[in-house]
């Protein structure tokens, strides 16, 4: 009887393991896709609301460049960007989600760091978003920069990487500040409005948004030229996974390669005839980019004509909030998005 | 019913096995010895008194009898099955053990006829039917049938307890067990309920009485038995024992216990 | 008994002082002695003091109720036009601080209540509310306390869960993930307490076992486990501890986690309340249904626990309406259900300063469910009551 135990034991133990292995072999090598393929839809970690990145619309529909970044992956590996879930994650759960494969891949605005990348077993896919932190004044205080914040009040949320950053900042330019710890957001807004603080700071993209939202009395409120800290937002997927890892990064750049030539959601169909190589190459029309990935060719078209190019993108989500392109752009406008060449 | 008349009450048999039988028990609270070797044998059909000080263990023995306490050492027997811890045996004895508290103990939530009826359907599994049949033929008999639809917290105390005597009863019982029976009473309920005892004990039910009420005892008991601090220090015919004592500490009881009538 | 001697008694003459017949048809007694009247004089103007400290409240509570009529009521902005990019909130902005603006409600009120369930099922998860209540109503009736009320129960739990998931009847397919809102705060409510309240009873009725000393220690240890930490983490660790030990792609949903955290956490609170009422049950009630020869579960079920229960209804239902709350915590796996959708409807930069006009919403949303649950309890006490005296 234990013999028969261990033998069976053994061979369940073998099946496992070739089982396994088996799923590495067949199809594209990435366990991922596969699994994204076999599912029919891509499980994307989102956050539960932040405007511009990822917040649900009253009619429930998941707005914001991470979730655009979403659609355009899936558009990318199943051809139909509707096809997928978003999970809303908060920042206690939204690594371990990833890890435990609960989802597929994390756009999160979450913060490009060596220790986050060394020590997650995941890793970072290319950056969406270079934020970073800033400082929101009144106009009327007359003050031209944040070196001139010398003995300021500034309202800050306790326990944030903003926090940090502003204390750094301040010690490194030898500058006194007092900080004024406020939990919620909408009173730390309230509080900053009503003059209890000097300055506000958080991450400079937020601010502009807030600014803007004051509509007609914007022009009261200015933001302050620098940019402190670096914080640069990706997607995350785990390690190990090459081919995925691949198609992440790569779907980006082909947004960002269309917005340089030109081509949009909206015009994309016109370039069906082109002879600009590049653009032949992104519609799938020759290069095969698509099967050297290990999905379909029309991957870049699909992406580009569901969702959007990049400044697309960015423009129905970001700039509606008021915040300017910025280190953003396009490396040829002055910004910091260069994208490798699709060849 | 007056003191002249004499009791007709069936004899005790004494040619049949016992109804209870009490052998050398002992038993401890802690460290505390409150059962020191009782033995004591009941009779089938016979009326028991217990009587003694507060402390004596008067009640913990009558307890110990349905298992209500456990004894540490000697033997009980009861209707010829031996109480050990085998669970089985201890609900078979219960069925046939009925107890009347000093508090009554009714079960508040239920009307006075679901607490009669509640045994026999749930233990003997009688149909509800024939179970409220008999619950009110005992409430005529305890002469409260009227009450059968109402609460416990709605009668008085003298009702409450008459109560509690049918429902022990409707489980027809061949051994009923009361433990002071009229001690929570007011003294003008007291003597309904000594009749309902009286006339329970007339029908030939084995009684053991736990009670102060000697007039009773001169009345029904066939014997009574005087505990003090855990032992029984004499037993015998009510008459022998109140009119006779023997020891010391019966005399001193009976003293203390006359200059109160 | 001595009898009462019949005398005479002769009439008093009528003098001049007391010539007019007292009136004494009047049965009511004055209102300066009993009524609202006389309610008023004693409880609010009784002594100095009282009467100072009524008239300064009433002046504070007569301007803080006019303040808040005119901010809610009179200046209110109701709704706000359609912009280019959407509702156009500058009306609620210039109002901000006069007058509140609901049109925040108008705008998300939908998001609120159904989270982010498809817009256009949303019907679905209307009924699924309707029906809750409707479950609740009939469940307080005590009519209808019998063992149809079970049935009832599980088919209308059957009902709401073809509702929600869709799939057979022609009703499209919708994921739990997507189920938010006020129906989810229902479902995580009442299927967490329908489970944790018959567990609660088995835990505290074996925590007093004597016989099972394996049993009793069990009972123990999970009570003072959970009790030990925090609701919170309780859900932290079903939702970022437990992914990890399973297998890579073995995943149990995250509902299903929420709710089995919801319903050991209320287990073990209910256990103890439930505990206190089996021990102040008095000793004479378990001794008179072992002496009648009722077996441990008879008893048990007949005699202790609807005795023990009715004794506890306060703290119990003290700790319905605590858990009915804690529902809210569930934002943490990242479940929308009523007050994290509220906090998400307000994430929209448009509608952020608005907070207060959706945190009342939501308030007075889950007030009315716990003062229900508090008013029924009132009821159900006295009902038992009533029975049990003179």
């Amino acid at each position: 009887m234990k013999a028969f135990k261990a033998v069976g034991a053994i061979a369940l133990a073998a099946g496992l393991v070739a089982g396994a292995a088996g799923a590495q072999a067949q199809g594209t090598g990435s366990a991922t896709i596969d699994a994204i393929k076999a599912r029919g839809l891509l499980v994307c970690g989102v956050s539960t609301g932040v405007a511009g990145f990822s917040l649900a619309d009253s009619q429930g529909v998941i707005k914001g460049i991470d979730a655009d970044g979403c659609r355009t992956v899936a558009a990318a590996i199943l051809g139909d960007a509707t096809k997928v879930r978003f999970v809303p994650t908060t920042t206690i759960n939204r690594f371990t989600a990833l890890q435990s494969g609960e989802i597929d891949v994390l756009i999160r605005e979450t913060t490009w760091t060596l220790g986050r990348e060394a020590s997650l077993g995941l890793e970072f896919a290319g950056v969406n978003y270079y934020d970073g932190t800033g400082f929101l004044v009144k106009t009327a205080a007359n003050v031209k920069s944040a070196k001139d914040l010398d003995g300021a009040t500034v309202c800050v949320q306790p326990g944030t990487s903003t926090e940090l950053a502003i204390s750094d900042y301040f010690r490194n330019n030898k500058l006194k500040f007092t900080p004024v710890n406020i939990q919620d957001q909408n009173e730390i807004q309230g509080a900053f409005l009503s003059g209890r603080c000097d300055a506000y700071s958080t991450d400079s993209s937020a601010l502009a948004g807030f600014r803007f939202q004051q509509g007609a009395k914007a022009t009261d409120l200015v933001l302050l030229p620098e940019i402190i800290s670096k914080e640069p937002l990706g997607p995350m997927v785990r390690k190990g996974d090459d081919k995925f890892f691949d198609v992440v990064k790569w779907t980006q750049y082909a947004t960002l390669t269309a917005e340089e030539d030109g081509v949009t959601s909206k015009n994309i169909d016109t370039f069906a005839s082109t002879t600009n190589p590049e653009i032949r190459r992104l519609m799938g029309l020759e290069g095969d980019m698509g099967k050297a990935l290990g999905i379909d060719n029309k991957w870049a078209y699909n992406a580009i004509k569901q969702v959007g190019n990049f400044g697309e993108i960015w423009d129905r989500n970001i700039t509606v909030m008021g915040v300017p392109r910025g280190i953003n752009n396009l490396w040829n406008k002055g910004g910091l998005q260069y994208a490798p060449p699709i060849r | 019913m007056s003191a002249a008349m004499s009791m007709t009450t069936p004899t005790p048999l004494s040619n049949v096995a016992p109804a209870i039988v009490l052998d050398k028990v002992n038993k401890w609270y802690g460290a505390m010895h409150v059962l020191r070797d009782v033995t004591l044998t009941v009779g089938q059909k016979e009326k028991v008194v217990v009587c003694g000080p507060s402390g004596s263990g008067k009640s913990t023995m009558i307890r110990c009898i349905n298992r209500l306490e456990t004894h540490q050492e000697g033997k009980i027997i009861v209707d010829g099955t031996e109480l050990t811890d085998d669970l089985r045996a201890l609900d078979t004895i219960r069925r046939e053990v009925g107890m009347v508290f000093q508090s009554f103990n009714l079960f508040p939530h239920l009307t006075i006829l679901e607490n009669c009826t509640l045994a026999p359907i749930w233990v003997r599994k009688m149909p509800k039917a024939e179970a409220e049949e008999l619950a009110m033929s005992y409430l005529r008999r305890v002469k409260i049938p009227e009450q059968a639809k109402k609460y416990p917290g709605q009668l008085s105390g003298g009702q409450q307890q008459r109560v509690a005597i049918a429902r022990a009863l409707c489980m027809k019982p061949k051994i009923m067990l009361f433990d002071e029976p009229t001690s929570a009473l007011d003294p003008e309920m007291i003597k309904e309920v000594l009749d309902t005892m009286i006339g329970l004990a007339e029908t030939g039910m084995t009684m053991v009485c736990v009670t102060h009420e000697m007039g009773f005892a001169k009345k029904v008991a066939d014997r009574v038995v005087f505990m003090d601090r855990g032992e029984v220090v004499e037993a015998g015919p009510p008459r022998e024992l109140f009119d006779n004592p023997q020891t010391d500490r019966l005399k001193l009881f009976l003293s203390q216990i006359l200059k109160d009538h | 008994m001595s009898e009462l001697a019949t005398t005479n008694i002769d009439p008093v003459p009528a003098t001049a002082g007391n010539a007019a017949i007292p009136n004494t048809s009047r049965a009511r007694p004055p209102a300066t002695v009993h009524g609202p009247v006389a309610w008023v004089k004693t409880n609010l103007f009784g002594s100095w003091l009282s009467s100072l400290a009524t008239i300064v409240f009433g002046i504070l509570l007569i301007r803080w109720a006019i303040g808040f009529f005119d901010w809610a009521i009179l200046h209110a902005v109701w709704s706000v036009p359609e912009g280019a990019n959407g509702p156009d909130v500058s009306a609620c902005r210039d109002a901000k601080g006069v007058g509140a603006c609901w049109a925040v409600i108008g705008e998300k009120y939908r998001f609120i209540l159904f989270g982010r369930f498809p817009y256009d099922l949303q019907w679905r998860t209307a009924l699924v509310i309707v029906l809750f209540i409707a479950l609740y109503a009939v469940s307080a009736w005590r009519r209808f306390w019998r063992k149809e009320l079970l049935l009832v129960w599980v088919a209308t739990l059957v009902v709401i869960g073809v509702l929600m998931w869709g799939g057979i009847l022609g009703l499209e397919f919708v994921p739990q993930d997507q189920w938010g809102g006020l129906p989810l705060t229902l479902i995580l409510a009442t299927f967490g307490l329908a489970f944790a309240f018959p567990l609660s009873v088995l835990v505290a009725l074996g925590r007093r076992s004597t016989k099972l000393p394996a049993v009793k220690a069990l009972c123990v240890l999970y009570v003072e486990l959970i009790r030990g930490v925090p609701l919170i983490t309780l859900l932290f660790m079903a939702s970022v501890m437990f992914p990890l030990f399973l297998p890579e792609g073995v995943n149990i949903d995250k509902l299903l986690r929420a709710q089995v955290a919801i319903i050991l956490f209320a287990g073990a609170y209910l256990a103890e309340v439930v505990r206190g009422g089996l021990q102040s049950l008095p000793k004479g009630q378990y001794e008179a249904a072992d002496a009648l020869g009722l077996s441990y579960w008879k008893k048990t079920g007949f005699i202790v626990l609807p005795q023990a229960l009715r004794l506890v209804i306060p703290p119990l239902v003290n700790t319905f309406i605590g858990f009915f709350k804690d529902t809210s915590l569930v934002l943490i796996i990242g479940l929308f259900d009523l007050l994290s959708a509220g906090k998400i409807a307000i994430s929209e930069p448009a509608w952020a300063a608005y907070s207060t006009e959706v945190y009342l919403v939501l308030a007075a949303i889950y007030f009315v469910f716990c003062y229900t649950m508090a008013r029924y309890s009132r009821g159900l006490e006295r009902e038992f009551s009533r029975a049990r005296n003179r």
